[in-house]
């Protein structure tokens, strides 16, 4: 028997019993919506810490540091040999934090970084360029809002928090840095140095702004010079702070970057062999990961009885098919068809019913889904007064959920339609005929 | 077409410790040639429905062998006796044995449906069928709407789709009246007569077992060969 007649024929039974079939399929409707809504709960929970994670850094991103004390050039060399190893981003502190424009003076967490690591690392600008010659620099989004006119004494006194922040900001530089000229002073944050010796000053340029951070709350003032002006400034600053003289030349910060977030765990496993410790997203992940995980199992598991539920009905109304159809199938088995035939007609049946209920579950989830991530927000604002975390869902349906949901039902489906199946191809033909022997 | 040989049948009934064995056929040996209709009369309880079961593979003989159109069926599979019966025989039942909630044209496709002919050669052989038992005009009627002659015809329809060497009724004209019993024993005739079928015919009744070449008589479970009816009728 061709499929094609197998599902003509099933399409006609199932037609027979529209309501008890309807009624079946909405029984598996709830049962898959319900596990796959249930699953999205721990899906949204998992992702949104995931985000949150993975927001303020890189995938590909291995945090270096060494028992041994601070990173030199020669760590460098060696971390830039191993392979897939896309860039080494290493910044060297400078103690010197102030800068000025005109009558506006910022301070700023100063660092020289090597230009053409950080353009691979992949540093990207708001507007600009990556410095080229000595004096130029690099700054944070937001270290504009640091260039600010010299307060007044006593300027917020007796000023709510609210009116000193407005008159503060009225203070603040307003306009774009971009290409404009600062004035960099070497001071160096030493109560014991006296002021009259901190006098002087270099002047850099600023060829770049780093590109706004992903969290709104996240404030980049920070400022990126050269390694030939590092190489400038610091015999300046031994000047004033003659300690600084035996500073060595170590790194503050060493990054590496990897040729893709796939390669993070081999290259970690190579950098730890080397004698290093790191530190990446993706162990992080790992272990967040595996907490998650356990947690969406027990969900889908909790979602799985209901589906278990539905299968009930399911088994319920295939046995009633084939109690009801032992004469057809009695009749069928005498002219010619095999118990497998009829097996498969009565599976085919019950994945038809299963089919439509996931089909039609799994539509069902999405609207809830959306419907839920929609309102969620505005519920929270209207009876709480309070604004739900940014990207905040509480409903998160991925392909891989869909899957496994899809992959259950089925299963259960076919499972509970196992049973009646089988017992239709033990119909004995003479009592179906209703003959005498 | 039909040869059994030292075929018993037993039932067993009540429980399994106390169950009792009540023996339905003794010893039978029947022999059918090819294009021979054979009528098996006898009163009722004398087995011969058994015997139909038997060689249509409805029940499984504790004793003897069957073998049909040459092959050894009695130790066939289920599905290896529905395939048997798909490609080798007919049926033709007192209860007509239609499936109700498919119409006439439905119930005699079924045997091509199963046999996974295609859809347009089904179509063909299903309206010819249907034509040649004069029903074409009542293709789409469900049994429920048709008469009880008219039911018989389309489960004669069923039973000739495959073109079947052998076709086994069981009480075919119980349930018709006289003039449907006359239409239908004249078309079994030209059916054996055209086409060379082969019927094997349970009945108890003189009028049907009167078409048949020979009758063959079952009385308590033994088989007792009657006359050659044919000879005399020719």
């Amino acid at each position: 028997m061709k499929f094609k007649d197998k599902h003509r024929f099933v399409r006609s039974n199932m037609k027979r019993n529209k309501t008890r079939v309807w009624m079946t399929i909405l029984a598996s409707t709830m049962g898959c919506a319900f596990l796959i809504m249930l699953a999205s709960v721990g899906f949204a929970i998992h992702k949104t810490a995931v985000d949150d994670v993975m927001s303020y850094r890189l995938m590909n991103e291995i945090e270096i540091q060494s028992e041994n004390g601070p990173l030199i050039e020669e760590d460098v060399k060696k971390l830039q040999d191993i392979k897939n190893v896309k860039a080494v981003s290493r910044k060297k502190y400078v103690p010197a934090n102030e800068l000025s424009l005109g009558e506006y003076t910022g301070y700023a967490d100063v660092s020289s970084a090597n230009i053409p690591s950080e353009r691979k690392a992949g540093l990207q600008l708001e507007k600009g360029r990556m410095p080229k010659d000595k004096n130029e620099i690099v700054i944070g989004y937001h270290f504009a809002q640091e260039l600010r006119k010299e307060m007044p004494e006593n300027f917020t006194e007796g000023m709510s928090e609210e009116e000193a922040q407005k008159k503060m900001k009225k203070l603040a530089y307003d306009g774009d840095l971009l290409n404009k000229t600062l004035t960099y002073h070497m001071k160096v944050d030493n109560p014991e140095i006296k002021t009259e010796t901190q006098i002087k000053t270099v002047k850099v340029i600023v060829v770049g702004i780093k590109k706004k951070p992903n969290k709104e709350w996240i404030i980049d003032s920070s400022v990126l010079i050269t390694d030939d002006l590092h190489g400038e400034v610091m015999p300046l600053l031994s000047e004033i702070d003659p300690e600084l003289k035996n500073s060595d030349d170590s790194y503050s910060s060493v990054k590496v970057y990897t040729s893709s977030a796939e390669d993070v765990k081999a290259v970690s496993e190579e950098i730890k062999d080397k004698g290093y410790l790191t530190y990446s997203v993706v162990s992080e992940l790992k272990e967040l990961n595996i907490y998650f995980t356990l947690f969406k199992a027990g969900l889908i598991f909790i979602g799985g009885i209901a589906v278990l539920i539905a299968s009930i009905g399911i088994f319920n109304t295939m046995t009633m098919a084939v109690t009801e159809r032992s004469q057809d199938i009695g009749i069928m088995k005498a002219i010619g068809a095999t118990p497998k035939t009829i097996k498969r007609i009565f599976l085919l049946e019950s994945g038809y019913i299963g089919l439509w209920g996931v089909g039609l579950g799994t539509i069902l989830a999405y609207l809830i889904s959306y419907g839920v991530n929609f309102a969620l927000p505005i519920i929270v604002e209207q009876f709480l007064n309070e604004k739900p975390p940014e990207d905040f869902i509480l409903s998160y349906i991925p392909w891989s959920l869909t899957v496994i949901a899809v992959t259950i039902c089925m299963s259960v489906t076919l499972l509970s339609g196992w049973r009646p199946a089988a017992k239709a191809t033990t119909v004995d033909v003479l009592k179906a005929l209703r003959r005498d022997v | 077409m039909i040869s059994v040989s030292d075929l018993s049948y037993a039932f067993k009934i009540g429980k399994k410790e106390k169950e009792n064995i009540v023996p339905v056929l003794h010893h039978v040996d029947l022999h059918v040639a090819e294009g021979e209709i054979v009528a098996i009369v006898g009163r009722s309880g004398s087995g011969k429905s058994t015997l139909l079961n038997l060689i249509s593979g409805f029940i499984r003989p504790q004793t003897g062998e069957i073998i049909i159109d040459g092959k050894q069926v009695s130790g066939f599979s289920e599905s290896k006796w529905a395939e048997f019966r798909l490609e080798h025989l007919g049926f033709i039942f007192q209860s007509f044995q239609l499936i109700p909630s498919m119409t006439a044209y439905e119930n005699v496709e079924l045997p091509l449906v199963l046999k996974g002919v295609s859809e347009k050669d089904r179509g063909e052989q299903t309206i010819k069928m249907l034509k040649r038992v004069g029903l074409e005009q009542y293709q789409s009627h469900y049994p429920g709407e048709l008469s009880g002659g008219q039911q018989q015809r389309v489960s004669i329809a069923r039973a000739l789709i495959l073109n079947p060497p052998l076709i086994l009724a069981d009480e075919p004209t119980g349930s018709l009246d006289s003039e449907n019993e006359k239409e239908l024993l004249n078309f079994i005739k030209e059916l054996n007569e055209k086409d060379g079928i082969t019927f094997l015919i349970i009945t108890h009744d003189h009028e049907v077992a009167s078409i048949a070449h020979r009758k063959v008589e079952i009385r308590d479970g033994y088989l007792r060969e009657g006359s050659k009816l044919h000879e005399v009728q020719r």
